[in-house]
C-alpha cells in the first residue's frame, strides 16, 4: 500500500528505461561531437587567420583589472603591431581587487596559469611571492632601471633580495582640501582638526573630514597612513611582528575615534567605501577627503558644486611626525613556469614603459613611475595633480609586505570598525588586534610564528 | 492558486527571458516603454570565445561520466548492502545517509589538494570521480530500496537454474531494476550539471568550465555592471536544457525523490 | 558465507571511492587542522600545536559567521517548510495537467545556484532592474537592495527559498501519498473540516517526512555557499558571509590551508552538535508521544 506511488506509477512506464537510455546515448554522442567539433573548427579558423608565411607567433598574455586592460588597448595594439612574432593579448579581469586576485589564485594554484604576466597590486606581492608563483624579474632589470623612477615607486617590488614586480604607476593616498573655504591645506592632524570645526562652527559645510571607515581593505590604507602619522608602526619588518599596541598605535585609534564622536566625520563614514566618501565629497558636504588620485578627476568630470574648488596635498601627520600616504601601486609580474619568459620580458617592458604610463596618466590620473615623465612640462600641464603626485612618492607608506597581510588586515579592520561603531575604546581596540595579529602569526608559521625570524621586509 | 505557484516558481525565469529578448539600451528605459525584441543577445554569447554552447557541452559531458560511473558502482553496492546482515548493513546504510546530507562544499579543499597531487586538475572526465563520490550515497540508497522491492523467490529461482551472480544481477535484477535506474540517474545527472564548489576549485581553463561556473564569472569577472542582457540570454540557454529534462523525466524525477524519502 | 563475501566484494570500490571523497577529507582535515600550512610555511604543513584552534575560538569572523549562517539556515528552512507543505498540498490534490504543474514547480530547484543567484541579481539591480524600476513607475526612488545589510539578507533568504521549496514539497508529497484515502474519508465523514484533517490525520502522519526534510536542508542550508558567494559575495561588510564561504577564502584567498581546515571541521562539528541535538530531542518527543498514545 505504502510503496504504491511511486512504483504503481512507473510500472506504466517500462519503456522509460528503453527510451532513457536511446535519449542518453544521443545526447553522449551529441556532446562528443560538440566538444570535438570545435576544437577542430578552432584550429582550422586559428590557421586561415595566421598567415601561413610567418613562423608560430608567441602569444603573451597578461591579466589585468577591466579598466586597466581598456586603458592600455591603444599602446597594446602599438606593440602587436611593431614586434612582429609576438602577440599580446590582454584578458579583462574583475575590477575589484579582491576578485581579480581570487581568480589569479584559484589559477595559479592548480599549477596551470592561462596567462603569463600578472597585473598585481602591492598588497599582493608578499602573498604570491611567499607562494612560489613568480620568476624573479632582476635578469632583465637591474638597479639602473629602477634608479630612473620616484623613490616611492621603487618601493613594494622586492623582497628577500629579488625584484618581483616592475611597476606600472605610483598612486599613493592624497588628502583633498576645498580651495573655497580656506586659504591653504592643513600641515599637521591638529590643523585639520581646528579648520573643520571652525568651519563646521560657522555653518560654511556640514562636516569636516571624511574617510573609509567600512570594514574592508580601504579602512586598512587608512590605518597605515593614521599609525604613520603618529609615529608608530603596524609592522615590524626585523621582528617580523605587528606593533598595534604601542602607545603611539592606541593614540592613532583614539585620534579616528574622537573624529566620529567630535561630530567632525560623520558616524556614516564607518559604511564609507572610497566612492561613498567621493561621493558626499563631491556633493559640497565636508571640508576634507581622503582618497586615491583617481578621485581628483571623477570631481572635475562630474561638475558638481565643488568642481574647480578643490585642491590636492600630501596626507598629514601629529604636530611634529611626517605625514605619509598609503603606497596603492599596480606593477607586472612574470608567472613562473611562462614558456616564453623573454617575449613575456619584452611586453613588461613597453607596457610599464614612458608612452603607457604617460598615458595612464592623462586618461586615468594614474600617477607615473618614470621621474622624466614628472620632469615633463606637457604632461605636468595635461595631468594637474603630477606636482602633488611626485610630493606624495617622496615619503609613501607601505602596508606590512607579509604574506599574511590579508588575514592582519582583515582583522585590523574589523576591530577598528568595530570601534568606530561605538564597540570598544581605543585601548582596547588596539590591544585586541595585536592580540589577533600574533595568534594569526602563530597559526600561519607554526613555531616560527613565536620567533623572530618570520620573512624580513626587504624593501630598501 | 495554481496561477500564483507558476507565478512564484516561473516568474524570475520570465523575467530573464524578457530581458535577454531586449536590447541593452530597452534594458535601462522606464519599465514597459518600447520593446525593440532582439536575438542580438543570443548571438553575443554563443559567438563569445569560448561559445557558450562549448559550457553546456562541458557539463554535460561531466554529467554523463557521472552518471555512467555512479550507476555503475551504485548498483552492485546496494546490492551487496542489500545482502549484508547486522552491524555491517546497518553502519554502512547510517553512513550512506550521513553522506547523503553532508554539505558537499567543505570537502573541496581535500578533494583540490588530490587533484593537485595526482594531476587531475583541468580534466573534464577526473572531475567525474569526486563527482560519482558525492552522488553515491543517494543512489546507493536509492537502489537498495528498489532492491528491497523486488522479490525474493525469483532470486532463487534463478540461482536454482545455476544462473551465476553476474548472469542473475544482468538477466534478471537489473531488468527489473530499470525505473528505480531511470530516475537515480536523472537525479545523478541534475545534482552534478549543478555542482559548484568542486568545480570552481578544479577547472581554472576558460574552455573546460562547466556551466554554473562560467555563469558565476560573467557576475564576478565583469567590469563596471553586468552585461544583463547577454547574461540573461545565458541564462534561458543554461536552462532550456533543464526545462526539458524535467518536462520530460517528471515522473522518475518525483519517484526517485518520493522512494528516497519513503525507504530514506 | 561465500555469498556474503561476495557481495562485500560487490561494494568494495563504491565504498573506497565513498572513503576518498568523504571520509578521507575529514581525516586530513582533522591532521591539517593542527599544522600550520600557509604562505608563510611554503604552503607546507608544519605541526603548530593549537594554535589554529586558539586562533579559532578568538576569531570574532568566524563567530559572527557561525551566528549569521545559523540565523539564515534557520529562517529558510522554516519558511520552506510551512512553504512547501503547502505546494505539496496543492499538488497532491488531483488537478488538471497536475504532472506539466509537478515539472514546472520543480524547475528552480533543477537550474544550477549560480543561475538565479545571478538572475536575482539583475533583478534587484540598482537603479535598473524590474523591482527598482517598478518603484520609480510608483513614484518612488531607487534603493540598492544589495547594499544594505538587512535587505541583502532578506534576498539571499528568498533566492534560497525559491531555489528548494520545490524539493522540500516533493518530499512531503511523498509522504502525503502514504496516507490512506479512506481514513481521510472516514475523518470527512465524522464531519470534520479541511483544516481539522490537516491537524489531526495529514500532519501527524507527516511528522517523519517533516523530520526528514528538516534534517536534510538544515545540514544543506548550514554549508551554504554558492548562493551567497555569487548573489552578495557575503557582502556588505561580510553581513551575508556564511561559514563556507569564510572557509573557501581562507583557502583560496589567504591561502591559510591549516586554518581553513580548522575553520571546516568546527563547521562540520557545529552541524553534527546541532543535527544530532535535534535528532534527540525528536526522537526523546516521539517515544514519548508513543508511550502516550499505548498508555
Amino acid at each position: 500500500m505504502a510503496a504504491r506511488p511511486p512504483f504503481s506509477s512507473l510500472r506504466r512506464w517500462r519503456s522509460l528505461p528503453k527510451l532513457l537510455t536511446t535519449a542518453l546515448l544521443a545526447l553522449l554522442s551529441a556532446t562528443v561531437l560538440l566538444v570535438l567539433l570545435p576544437a577542430s573548427g578552432l584550429s582550422s579558423s586559428g590557421m586561415s587567420a595566421i598567415p601561413v608565411a610567418a613562423a608560430d607567433p608567441v602569444t603573451v598574455r597578461v591579466l589585468m583589472p577591466a579598466p586597466l586592460a581598456d586603458a592600455v588597448a591603444a599602446p597594446v595594439a602599438q606593440f602587436n603591431a611593431s614586434s612582429p612574432g609576438v602577440v599580446l593579448e590582454v584578458i579583462r579581469g574583475p575590477l575589484d581587487t579582491e576578485t581579480i586576485s581570487d581568480l589569479a589564485t584559484g589559477s595559479l594554484l592548480l599549477g596551470e596559469a592561462p596567462f603569463d604576466l600578472l597585473l598585481v597590486d602591492v598588497s599582493w606581492l608578499a602573498r604570491y611571492v611567499a607562494a612560489g608563483w613568480f620568476e624573479p624579474l632582476e635578469r632583465w632589470f637591474g638597479p639602473e632601471v629602477l634608479a630612473a623612477m620616484e623613490p616611492g615607486a621603487r618601493l613594494g617590488n622586492g623582497l628577500d633580495g629579488h625584484l618581483w614586480r616592475m611597476p606600472l604607476t605610483g598612486d599613493t593616498g592624497l588628502l583633498y582640501w576645498r580651495t573655497d573655504l580656506m586659504e591653504r591645506p592643513p600641515r599637521d592632524t591638529e590643523e585639520l582638526v581646528a579648520i573643520s570645526r571652525d568651519l563646521q562652527r560657522r555653518g560654511r559645510v556640514r562636516w569636516g573630514y571624511l574617510w573609509q571607515g567600512r570594514q574592508y581593505e580601504g579602512l586598512s590604507c587608512v590605518m597605515v597612513e593614521v599609525l604613520h602619522g603618529f609615529g608608530a608602526r603596524w609592522w615590524n619588518g626585523s621582528t617580523a611582528r605587528t606593533e598595534l599596541d604601542s602607545p603611539e598605535a592606541v593614540a592613532a585609534a583614539q585620534w579616528l575615534a574622537a573624529l566620529l564622536q567630535d561630530g567632525v566625520s560623520p558616524q556614516a563614514v564607518a559604511s564609507y567605501a572610497e566612492n561613498d566618501a567621493l561621493q558626499s565629497f563631491a556633493a559640497g558636504d565636508a571640508a576634507f577627503l581622503r582618497n586615491w588620485p583617481y578621485a581628483w578627476r571623477e570631481i572635475e568630470k562630474g561638475g558638481g558644486p565643488v568642481k574647480g574648488k578643490v585642491g590636492v596635498t600630501a596626507m598629514v601627520g601629529a604636530p611634529g611626525e611626517q605625514g605619509g600616504g598609503t603606497l596603492g601601486t599596480w606593477g607586472l609580474s612574470l608567472i613562473k613556469g611562462s614558456p616564453h619568459p623573454e617575449e613575456a620580458v619584452a611586453a613588461i617592458r613597453w607596457l610599464t614603459g614612458p608612452v603607457v604610463q604617460r598615458q595612464l596618466a592623462i586618461e586615468q590620473g594614474y600617477a607615473p613611475t618614470w621621474s622624466t615623465l614628472y620632469d615633463d612640462p606637457d604632461l605636468q600641464r595635461r595631468a594637474p595633480l603630477l606636482t602633488v603626485q611626485r610630493q606624495a612618492l617622496q615619503h609613501p607608506q607601505l602596508r606590512p609586505p607579509t604574506p599574511a597581510y590579508a588575514q592582519l588586515s582583515d582583522l585590523l579592520a574589523r576591530q577598528v570598525n568595530g570601534m568606530l561603531t561605538g564597540q570598544g575604546g581605543p585601548g582596547p581596540t588596539m590591544a585586541a588586534a595585536q592580540r589577533q595579529s600574533l595568534q594569526v602569526l602563530r597559526s600561519l608559521a607554526g613555531p616560527a610564528g613565536d620567533t623572530a625570524d618570520g620573512r624580513p621586509a626587504v624593501d630598501r | 492558486m495554481r496561477l500564483l505557484v507558476l507565478l512564484w516558481s516561473l516568474g524570475p525565469l520570465l523575467w530573464q527571458l524578457r530581458t535577454s529578448l531586449l536590447r541593452p539600451e530597452a534594458l535601462v528605459a522606464p519599465l514597459l516603454e518600447g520593446n525593440p525584441w532582439t536575438l542580438a543577445n543570443y548571438q553575443l554569447v554563443l559567438s563569445g570565445d569560448p561559445p557558450f554552447w562549448r559550457y553546456l557541452g562541458n557539463s554535460t559531458l561531466v554529467a554523463l561520466a557521472t552518471t555512467l560511473l555512479t550507476l555503475l558502482l551504485a548498483v552492485p553496492c546496494a546490492y551487496g548492502l542489500q545482502q549484508q546482515r547486522g552491524l555491517l548493513r546497518w553502519g554502512v546504510g547510517l553512513g550512506l545517509v550521513g553522506a547523503a546530507m553532508f554539505p558537499t562544499v567543505l570537502l573541496f579543499l581535500a578533494l583540490l589538494e588530490i587533484a593537485r597531487r595526482f594531476g587531475l586538475a583541468n580534466d573534464l572526465l577526473a572531475l567525474s570521480l569526486p563527482y560519482a563520490g558525492l552522488s553515491l550515497p543517494l543512489a546507493v540508497l536509492l537502489l537498495r530500496a528498489a532492491f528491497a522491492d523486488l522479490p525474493t523467490e525469483l532470486e532463487d529461482a534463478a540461482r536454482l537454474e545455476g544462473l551465476g551472480l553476474g548472469q542473475r544481477l544482468r538477466h534478471v535484477l537489473l531488468p527489473l531494476l530499470g525505473p528505480a535506474l531511470a530516475s537515480t540517474g536523472i537525479l545523478v545527472f541534475l545534482a552534478s550539471w549543478n555542482e559548484y564548489a568542486i568545480a570552481l576549485t578544479w577547472i581554472s581553463r576558460n574552455d573546460l568550465l562547466t556551466l554554473p561556473i562560467a555563469i558565476a564569472r560573467i557576475g564576478g569577472g565583469s567590469v563596471f555592471t553586468i552585461p544583463y542582457g547577454a547574461f540573461a540570454a545565458a541564462t534561458v540557454l543554461g536552462s532550456l536544457p533543464l526545462l526539458l529534462l524535467v518536462l520530460v523525466a517528471q515522473r522518475p524525477i518525483v519517484s526517485g525523490l518520493t522512494r528516497g524519502a519513503v525507504k530514506g | 558465507m561465500k555469498a556474503r563475501t561476495a557481495s562485500l566484494l560487490l561494494m568494495a570500490p563504491a565504498l573506497l571511492l565513498l572513503a576518498a571523497v568523504f571520509l578521507y577529507p575529514l581525516l586530513r582535515y582533522g591532521w591539517l587542522s593542527f599544522q600550520a600550512s600557509s604562505v608563510l610555511t611554503g604552503l607546507e604543513p608544519v605541526p603548530n600545536g593549537g594554535a589554529n584552534w586558539g586562533r579559532l575560538l578568538d576569531d570574532a569572523r568566524f563567530w559572527t559567521d557561525a551566528f549569521q549562517t545559523l540565523r539564515f539556515a534557520v529562517c529558510s528552512v522554516a519558511l520552506e517548510l510551512v512553504g512547501g507543505l503547502g505546494l505539496a498540498l496543492l499538488l497532491h490534490r488531483p488537478l488538471r495537467g497536475r504532472g506539466t504543474l509537478r515539472a514546472l514547480t520543480l524547475l528552480p530547484w533543477a537550474l544550477p545556484t549560480t543561475v538565479m543567484a545571478l538572475g536575482w541579481r539583475w533583478i534587484l539591480n540598482d537603479p535598473h532592474g524590474p523591482l527598482n524600476a517598478a518603484i520609480r513607475s510608483l513614484g518612488g526612488s531607487s534603493y540598492g537592495f544589495l547594499s544594505t545589510p538587512a535587505t541583502t539578507w532578506f534576498f539571499v533568504v528568498l533566492a534560497d527559498v525559491w531555489k528548494t521549496l520545490p524539493f522540500v514539497a516533493l518530499l512531503l508529497l511523498a509522504g502525503l501519498q502514504t496516507i490512506p484515502e479512506d481514513l481521510e474519508e472516514a475523518l470527512r465523514l465524522e464531519g470534520a473540516g479541511r483544516l481539522q484533517i490537516l491537524r489531526r490525520l495529514t500532519l501527524p502522519l507527516l511528522v517523519p517526512y517533516l523530520a526528514l526534510a528538516l534534517l536534510f536542508r538544515l545540514a544543506q542550508a548550514l554549508g551554504v555557499f554558492d548562493l551567497i558567494q555569487v548573489l552578495s559575495g557575503g557582502g556588505p561588510a561580510g553581513s551575508t558571509e556564511s561559514l563556507a564561504l569564510y572557509a573557501y577564502l581562507n583557502a583560496m584567498r589567504f591561502l591559510d590551508f591549516g586554518y581553513a581546515a580548522t575553520v571546516m571541521l568546527a563547521t562540520f562539528l557545529l552541524l553534527l552538535v546541532l543535527l544530532g541535538g535535534g535528532w534527540w530531542l525528536w526522537r526523546r518527543g516521539d517515544l514519548q508521544g508513543r508511550r502516550e498514545g499505548a498508555a
